[in-house]
């Protein structure tokens, strides 16, 4: 079977430069650029300050790693037609968790780390239970364990408790380098590597895609859809407790409120990545590519002197995300409609998003 | 099809060009020293009132104040903008801490870089920062609510106190200098009950109603909680006793200005917000050209004066209280 990859990839390196991850490649080294060029000066103590330090650089591959794990967790997601809201949330309960295993249960790091995993695994059967087993939309199960997660975190810390004074053993994870990079980071490129090889090199990820074009017609193709799609939601719970021990590491502290709205931003980057929000067309190196934007852009932002002068690169930095993305999703969509509405047909070989 | 889409996004490149290009004119600051300062979240009133002086400060002093913090209290965004500031490379830090461990790590950081830091309103660890800018001992609130109760009541007669809860460690705290000033100074005065009310106004206002009828010769109420002096003010108010039980407390002006001004509430007690933001300012300042150094005694801060330093605190020194004739010069 032909999926799209391997059709798109089919038409060489012209197409290639069109491709979706190419332009969106274009557009990072353009802001990163432009930041380099902008926000990057010397202060009076003769420092070389602002976006072109290394230290900057770190800042941005160390912020842009909870959000790019959740991105990766969500990419096979909604490669297979389905969402999950419900991923920042559960970052929460495993960060609040975790403290738990530590602090209050006295646990060593190791297995406190594998235990917060294996619940992060659970939670996401829960989903995946609810999605792949009872056939629930998966928008509204999961808008429902986003907020069961969270409010779990909540109740489990009477949304007072902060668990600090970790091991700096742990912390090292979050605040160390290591080979020249924040440890982070590679912990960030493992993940990165084993969701590109199964997405990309694998039977079962290749079935993400079909899943996600039609359901029905991967079922009557044979396709082991129920176990595939339980699969991804599992998977997608385990990478967001990974997450949530890097951020928790970054911090040095585990609080319920930990990465709120996260989720927005990750399924952001998926989206700008060139993955469809319906399924069946994506790739994990338009997501990884996704999350450099919106890293660059937030980071890159906030070290421009006016918008340091008005103390809003928060603000700036969403309106410019939510920009880019809408941008995105038209650069996608409208060709497709003009060419579809052109072609009478939708049969031209280009692959189209299914409406739902 | 593929054109277009490239247009697309050509397109949007093109757009972040021109939202970048702008700040071309606006580069930084020449030679100034740049001092940044962090609310717990910026659009809390009790912080922009601290920016006012924090304001006035950096204008006395010629260093460009950046003013910046999360929109809701939100630790991990503190971290990141401390982080930001760090590689702008600022002079000298001052953050209202939202999470005294999780903050620390950032503070650290900017010390290892050379940038002073100071915390003010909120203290992080001590190894994280020079000096605490501490708006309020437990001994300057005590002694000023207590004082104040027994000015107000004539230095004779019952009150009663309510507290958030019977258990928090600030509130025990202050309770305890206030009985002690109370039973050093005012012999004739009696504190008739302590009554907690979980930082509650509705329940502030049921405990303030029962003490009324439990002690009728009660002559005022005093609530070291913030809810507890709008909850008790109603109480007196609805039972129509409006001067003949007094209330007072630790509150904020906004909470509490509608029954200052009625006369329901003869003072509420609190620091003078704009003084600890231009305090703060002048010691990030001074530390940053190493005019404030630890171990000093003292510390000058422009038109505001002297100030002593305990340990690696500097004291913002005596309550402010807020009464009818000031409460219009504070929105917070």
């Amino acid at each position: 079977m032909k999926t799209p990859q391997t059709l798109e990839r089919s038409h060489g390196w012209r197409k290639w430069l069109l491709r979706h991850e190419t332009l969106l490649l274009v557009v990072l080294v353009l802001e990163w650029s432009l930041f380099y060029y902008f926000g990057t000066s010397v202060n009076r103590r003769g420092m070389t300050v602002g976006f072109g330090t290394l230290d900057r650089q770190f800042d941005i591959l160390r912020h842009s790693c909870e959000i790019g794990l959740l991105a990766l967790a969500l990419t096979p997601v909604i490669l297979a037609g389905g969402i999950d809201l419900s991923v920042a949330s559960l970052l929460g309960l495993c960060a609040v968790i975790f403290g738990q295993l530590t602090h209050d249960l006295g646990l060593s790091l190791s297995i406190a780390a594998g235990a917060t995993v294996a619940l992060g695994a659970l939670a996401g059967g829960l989903n995946a239970t609810l999605i792949a087993g009872l056939r629930l939309p998966p928008l509204i199960v999961t808008l429902g364990t986003y907020s069961l997660f969270r409010g779990l975190a909540e109740a489990l810390t009477r949304g007072a408790v902060t668990y600090s004074d970790f091991a700096p053993r742990f912390l090292s994870l979050g605040q160390d380098r290591w080979l020249a990079l924040p440890v982070q980071a590679w912990v960030f490129f493992a993940v990165a590597a084993g969701m590109w090889m199964l997405v990309h090199r694998t039977v079962a990820g290749r079935s993400f895609r079909v899943i996600g074009f039609s359901p029905e017609g991967a079922r009557f193709a044979g396709l082991p859809v129920t176990r595939n799609l339980a699969g991804v939601y599992v998977l997608a719970g385990a990478i967001a407790a990974i997450a949530a021990l890097i951020y928790t590491a970054r911090l040095g502290q585990a609080k319920a409120d930990a990465a709120i709205g996260y989720e927005l931003f990750a399924i952001a980057a998926v989206v700008l990545g060139g993955t469809s929000i319906f399924g069946g067309r994506g790739s994990v190196t338009g997501t990884l590519l996704g999350v450099a934007v919106i890293a660059v852009l937030k980071n890159g932002l906030a070290t421009l002197p006016v918008v340091i002068r008005l103390n809003a690169a928060e603000e700036i930095s969403g309106m410019l995300t939510g920009f880019l993305l809408l941008a995105a999703l038209a650069g996608s969509t409208i060709p497709k409609l003009v060419s579809a509405r052109r072609n009478r047909s939708w049969s031209n070989g280009s692959f189209i998003s299914p409406s739902p | 099809m593929n054109s277009s889409r490239r247009l697309f996004l050509q397109g949007t490149a093109l757009a972040l060009v021109g939202c970048l290009a702008s700040p071309l004119a606006l580069t930084a600051a020449e030679g100034k020293a740049m001092i940044a300062l962090m609310p717990k979240s910026k659009g809390n009133a009790y912080f922009l009132s601290c920016k006012i002086g924090a304001d006035r400060a950096a204008k006395e002093l010629g260093v460009e104040l950046l003013f910046d913090g999360p929109v809701d209290s939100n630790a991990a965004k503190q971290n990141e903008i401390v982080e930001n500031w760090i590689t702008l490379g600022v002079d000298a830090i001052a953050v209202a801490a939202e999470n005294k461990e999780g903050i620390s790590t950032a503070l650290r950081k900017a010390q290892k870089q050379g940038i002073k830091v100071v915390t003010y309103d909120a203290d992080a660890l001590a190894d994280a920062r020079s000096f605490f800018v501490n708006q309020a001992t437990p001994e300057g609130i005590g002694y000023a609510l207590m004082d104040e109760a027994a000015r107000l009541c004539g230095n004779t007669g019952e009150f009663a106190m309510i507290t958030a809860s019977l258990t928090a460690a600030n509130q025990r705290e202050w309770q305890k200098k206030i009985e002690k000033r109370l039973a050093e100074k005012y012999p004739q005065m009696k504190l008739v009950a302590v009554r907690p009310c979980d930082d509650l106004k509705d329940k502030a206002q049921s405990e303030a109603t029962a003490l009324m009828s439990a002690n009728p010769k009660l002559k005022l109420i005093m609530s070291i909680c913030s809810p507890g002096v709008p909850g008790a003010a109603e109480a007196v108010k609805q039972a129509g006793r409006v001067g003949q039980v007094k209330v007072i407390g630790l509150g904020l002006p906004n909470e509490n200005r509608r029954y200052v001004k009625e006369g329901v509430i003869d003072s509420i007690i609190l620091w003078n917000t704009e003084n600890l933001g231009y305090l703060s300012v002048y010691a990030a300042v001074a530390l940053a050209n190493d005019q404030l150094k630890p171990g000093a005694k003292s510390f000058k801060a422009g038109t505001l004066g002297e100030f002593k330093i305990e340990g690696d605190q500097i004291l913002l020194g005596k309550p402010f209280l807020f009464n009818k004739e000031n409460i219009d010069q504070f929105d917070f």
